[in-house]
C-alpha cells in the first residue's frame, strides 16, 4: 500500500521531466526539424496541393496547438502511420524494439557482470598486479572508440581477411543457432567496450566500501575474504550499481544499439528512429520520444523502489 | 616556519609536486604535448599542407613518399592523419572550454540557490536533457541547424555540461555554507560576487579535471558522429578516416583504418592517463 501510494506520487512528479523531454524535442526534431512537404508532393504540384499537404502533416496550425496534439497522441498511445513506409507506428516499435533487445541484452548483461566480477578481483588485491592489470586493460578499453573496436571485431571474426566465422552484417534470425550467429560479434564489441567504464565505476565503488570502518572490523572479526566482499561490501554498494544499470536500460531501449545497429545493418529501433530524424518521419519520432520520456520517469521510480529494497533506511515518504 | 615552506604546504603547489612526481602522468602529458605541437604546426601551415591533394595511386602501399600509403582516391595517409590531430585539438578544446564554462556557470548559480526555483529550474534542465538519447539529440540539432558546421559542437556542449554542472552545483552547496561566505554576506558583498568572486574560484580543482575529461569525450564523439554523417563537414578527421575506411577494411585494406585508429587511442589514452594523475593530485581524498 505505501509502495503504492508512493508509486503514483513518484509518477506524478515526474511529468515535468516528461513534458520537459517531450517539449525539447518536439521544438528540435518536428517543429525545426526537416519539412517532408515536397517529398510527399508529386512533380509541379499547384498551391492547393502544398497547402493541402501541409494540413495533412499539421504544418499550418500553430506551434502550441501542435504540441498539444502530440501531447494527446502519447496519452492515448496513438501516433498514427509511418510517413515513409505507412505502417502503423505502433506496430513499427512492436517489431523492431525486440530486434533491439535481444540484440543488445546479452552483452548489457555480460558487461556487467563481468566488469563487477573483475571489479571486485581488482579491488580485492588493490595496488598488486590483478589490480593493475585489470586497471590498466579497462583504461586501453575506455581510450578505444566504440566504431574501431566494432571494425576491428568485424575484420578479425567476420572478414575474409580474419577468421570468419560469422557473417558480416544483416540479422536473418529463425533459429537460436541463427541468433547466435549474428549475435555474438555485436555482442563481443558491446562487452569489450562496456567493460572499460563498468569495471572502473565498479571498483572505485567497492574500494570506497572497502575504507569503511564496518568492513576493517569485520576483517578484524576473521570474516573470510570472498564472504567479506558479498556480505559486507557487495551488498553495501548496490545503490550506485542499481542507479547506474537501471538508468542505462531506457537508453539501450531505443539508442543503445544505434551504432551497431548502422554497421551492422540491422533492422532495430535505434536505426528507425536515426532514419525517422533524418528523412523527418514525425509519427515514428514523436512515438519513440514519448516512449523515452517515460522510460525514465519508470526507471527513476524502479531506482527508488529497489533503493527500499536493499536499504531499509532509505524511506519512501 | 620561513616564508618559502608555508608557501610550498599551499594546496596547488602541493598539487603540481605530486603531479610531477606521478611518472605515468607525466608521461601521457609529454604525449599530449606532442600531439599539440603537431596541431599547432598544422594551424601555423607547417606541415600536412597536402591532406586534400591527389598524391598517387589508388591503395597504394607505405613508401618513402607516402608514410602510411594512400587512399581509395590517391591521398597521402599519413598528411591526412596528422592533419586531424588539428581538428581533435579543435573540437577538444572548443567543447571542453565552453561546456565547462557553461556548467561552472549553471553548477554555481544553482547551488548557490538551492532549493529555490532557479536551482530547480537548472535541475530539471539537466534531467531533461539526460533523458534524451544523445545520439537522437545530435541528430536533432544537426538537422535543426541546417548543415551548420557547428551543429557538432552546439550539440556536444549541451550534453557534456551537465556532469560539470552537477559535481559543481554539490561543491557549492558544501562552500556556501562556510565562513567566508558568511562574513561576504556580512559585509554586503552582493550575491553574484560572491558567487563568481568567492565561490567559484575554489572549484577550479573540479573544473579542471572535467574539462580533461570533457576533452577525451569530445574527441571520441566526434569518430561516431562523423561515422552517422553528423560530425565534421569540412575539413578531415579520424571519423572521416574511419569512416570511409569501413568498406575498405572488409576488401582487405587497413592503412586508412589502422593511421587513424591508433593515432586516436594514443591521444585519447595520454589525455586520460594525465587527467586521473590530475584527479589524483588535486584531490586528497581520492580514493586509489
Amino acid at each position: 500500500m505505501e509502495v503504492l501510494q508512493y508509486s503514483l506520487r513518484r509518477l506524478a512528479s515526474g511529468i515535468p521531466l516528461l513534458l520537459g523531454v517531450t517539449f525539447i524535442s518536439f521544438l528540435l526534431m518536428v517543429y525545426f526539424g526537416p519539412d517532408q512537404t515536397y517529398q510527399l508532393l508529386g512533380k509541379n504540384p499547384t498551391a492547393e496541393q502544398i497547402a493541402e499537404i501541409r494540413a495533412q502533416l499539421g504544418y499550418d496550425q500553430p506551434f502550441l496547438v501542435r504540441y498539444a496534439d502530440y501531447l494527446r497522441e502519447v496519452a492515448t498511445l496513438d501516433f498514427g502511420n509511418s510517413n515513409s513506409t505507412g505502417e502503423l507506428v505502433t506496430d513499427l516499435l512492436g517489431r523492431t524494439i525486440p530486434v533491439s533487445l535481444m540484440l543488445i541484452l546479452p552483452g548489457f548483461v555480460l558487461g556487467n557482470l563481468l566488469a563487477l566480477l573483475l571489479a571486485l578481483l581488482a579491488a580485492h588485491y588493490r595496488s598488486r598486479w590483478p589490480d593493475k592489470g585489470i586497471m590498466a586493460f579497462s583504461v586501453t578499453g575506455m581510450s578505444i572508440s566504440y566504431l574501431i573496436v566494432i571494425i576491428a571485431f568485424q575484420v578479425i571474426f567476420s572478414s575474409s581477411s580474419g577468421l570468419g566465422w560469422f557473417p558480416v552484417r544483416g540479422w536473418n534470425v529463425h533459429s537460436f543457432a541463427e541468433y547466435l550467429e549474428y549475435v555474438t560479434v555485436p555482442t563481443l564489441a558491446t562487452v569489450f567496450v562496456a567493460l572499460g567504464y563498468n569495471t572502473r565505476f565498479y571498483r572505485s565503488v567497492i574500494v570506497e566500501e572497502l575504507n569503511r570502518d564496518h568492513v576493517r572490523t569485520a576483517r578484524a572479526f576473521g570474516v573470510p575474504p570472498a564472504k567479506l566482499l558479498y556480505r559486507n561490501v557487495l551488498k553495501n554498494c548496490l545503490i550506485p550499481i542499481i542507479t547506474r544499470v537501471v538508468f542505462t536500460i531506457p537508453l539501450i531501449v531505443i539508442s543503445g544499439a544505434l551504432l551497431v545497429e548502422t554497421y551492422f545493418g540491422i533492422p532495430g529501433v535505434g536505426k528507425v528512429t536515426f532514419d525517422a530524424i533524418t528523412t523527418g518521419d514525425q509519427p515514428v519520432l514523436k512515438a519513440v520520444v514519448g516512449l523515452t520520456a517515460v522510460l525514465f520517469v519508470l526507471a527513476q521510480l524502479l531506482t527508488d523502489i529497489l533503493y527500499r529494497a536493499v536499504d531499509p533506511r532509505v524511506s519512501l515518504s | 616556519m620561513t616564508e618559502t615552506t608555508t608557501r610550498r604546504q599551499s594546496l596547488w603547489s602541493k598539487a603540481a609536486w605530486k603531479l610531477r612526481r606521478d611518472r605515468f602522468g607525466m608521461l601521457g602529458l609529454a604525449v599530449v604535448a606532442a600531439y599539440f605541437l603537431a596541431a599547432v604546426g598544422v594551424w601555423l601551415g607547417l606541415w600536412a599542407t597536402g591532406w586534400g591533394d591527389v598524391a598517387g595511386g589508388k591503395w597504394e602501399a607505405p613508401s618513402a613518399a607516402h608514410w602510411f600509403g594512400t587512399n581509395l582516391i590517391g591521398q597521402d595517409i599519413f598528411q591526412r592523419s596528422i592533419y586531424s590531430i588539428s581538428t581533435a585539438f579543435e573540437i577538444g578544446l572548443v567543447v571542453a572550454v565552453l561546456s565547462t564554462l557553461l556548467g561552472a556557470v549553471l553548477g554555481a548559480v544553482a547551488g548557490f540557490f538551492s532549493g529555490r526555483a532557479t536551482d530547480e529550474l537548472v535541475v530539471w534542465l539537466m534531467g531533461v536533457l539526460d533523458s534524451i538519447p544523445f545520439y537522437l539529440l545530435v541528430a536533432a540539432i544537426a538537422f535543426a541547424l541546417e548543415g551548420n558546421p557547428w551543429s557538432m559542437h552546439v550539440a556536444m556542449i549541451s550534453t557534456f555540461w551537465i556532469t560539470t554542472a552537477r559535481l559543481v552545483r554539490g561543491e557549492v552547496i558544501k562552500l556556501k555554507g562556510l565562513e567566508f561566505v558568511e562574513a561576504a554576506h556580512a559585509i554586503g558583498v552582493p550575491e553574484y560576487t560572491i558567487i563568481f568572486r568567492h565561490i567559484l574560484p575554489n572549484t577550479f580543482h573540479i573544473l579542471l579535471v572535467q574539462s580533461t575529461i570533457t576533452f577525451v569525450a569530445a574527441i571520441k564523439s566526434e569518430v561516431i558522429l562523423s561515422f552517422l554523417g553528423l560530425g565534421v563537414k569540412d575539413g578531415m578527421s579520424w571519423g572521416l578516416m574511419i569512416s570511409e575506411s569501413t568498406f575498405e577494411v572488409l576488401a582487405g585494406f587497413f592503412n586508412n583504418f589502422l593511421a587513424a585508429s591508433v593515432l586516436m587511442f594514443g591521444l585519447v589514452m595520454a589525455f586520460s592517463i594525465f587527467s586521473d594523475a590530475l584527479q589524483d593530485a588535486l584531490d586528497p581524498r581520492q580514493v586509489s
